[in-house]
């Protein structure tokens, strides 16, 4: 028997020993194997993330969004503040006007309780008399 | 470059005969099991991205560095016991490590001995293939196991065609002797 044919003949007795190993040792080779595959490393085109503000210009390399739920995501966190101070603006706009209303409200309630004719207001020699009254008050 | 289909294709073909490789060196199933995972491991993350076809040749070579980081890690952790068992008091001044090792072979030995007889068969080439010497084993199995033609092999291995038939050569009368001896005829 030559060398070839004595090779082949250990071959196939350690491929027969390869295909009776037990079950335990089998299933934590396959364990190992899905553990690596998890790992492989993949090669593909670079791309270049930027940050969400920094926005693409003309010759400027692909931004990756992220794309699907993650980028929409993203999109939503540079829109919600702006949307956020938006709203703060209108609600305070609101707030100061409905102070000036109460406040009008208040001195045309005053005015209208006041024993002292509608008119002695529109006099310019009352409202002096009146603040004559007060630096004396003091 | 390789497909996850084509690593896992690749993997699962190569798996067990790697596993005894792996135990034909080390002698211990358990360590065999890390130093394979371990080349797994590396072959995917390292390599993952190269063509299908150069997947056995670095197999190969990931499977042999990761056996002999073990026996490097061995000798490592066997200084470090020595020196601790030295300092303890209770430890047997003449104890032989070896006896350990061949009371595992006896128990291989007697789990085949209830075995049928391709199974007895299969078991003492394997013993006998572990006990060539590495450098002859590597060439053997990787000619005529993982059909490797005597180019790869020696990449492989890192020396030369020359080497490599040499290695093959005196490994094959060395298991025909041994085998005979034991009253095996291929």
């Amino acid at each position: 028997m030559n060398q070839d044919e004595f090779g082949f003949r250990v071959r196939q007795a350690l491929n027969d020993g390869a295909e009776r190993l037990d079950y335990r040792t089998v299933l934590r080779l396959e364990q190992a194997r899905r553990q690596a595959l998890g790992r492989q490393r993949r090669a593909g085109p670079a791309t270049v993330r930027l940050p969400a503000l920094q926005l693409a210009t003309a010759g400027a390399p692909p931004i990756d969004s992220g794309g699907g739920a993650w980028g929409w995501l993203r999109g939503a966190g540079l829109v919600a503040p702006l949307l956020a101070l938006a709203v703060g603006f209108v609600a305070i706009s609101h707030w100061q006007e409905e102070l000036e209303i109460q406040r009008l409200a208040a001195l045309d309630f005053a005015v209208l309780l006041d024993e002292g004719p509608l008119e002695a207001y529109a006099d310019q020699g009352f409202g002096v008399l009146l603040q004559a009254e007060q630096r004396a008050d003091r | 470059m390789a497909t996850r289909e084509e690593l896992s294709e690749f993997l699962a073909g190569v798996e067990r005969r790697a596993f005894k490789q792996a135990v034909f060196a080390v002698r211990d199933e358990s360590h065999a099991l890390d130093i394979v995972q371990d080349a797994m491991m590396k072959i995917a993350e390292h390599y993952g991205d190269r063509p299908a076809a150069e997947l056995p040749l670095l197999f190969t070579r990931i499977l042999q560095n990761a056996t002999h980081d073990f026996f490097r890690r061995s000798k490592v952790r066997s200084t470090w016991v020595t020196l601790f068992s030295a300092l303890n008091p209770d430890a047997e001044p003449d104890a032989d490590p070896l006896e350990t090792l061949e009371a595992s072979g006896d128990t291989r030995t007697e789990s085949t001995e209830t075995s049928y007889e391709r199974e007895q068969i299969v078991a003492i080439i394997e013993e006998e293939v572990a006990k060539l010497p590495a450098r002859q084993r590597e060439a053997f199995l990787l000619r005529y196991w993982e059909d490797f033609d005597t180019a790869e092999a020696a990449a492989a291995m890192g020396c030369s065609e020359g080497s490599v038939k040499t290695h093959c050569s005196r490994a094959t009368h060395a298991l025909a002797k041994a085998l005979r001896e034991r009253g095996i005829t291929l």
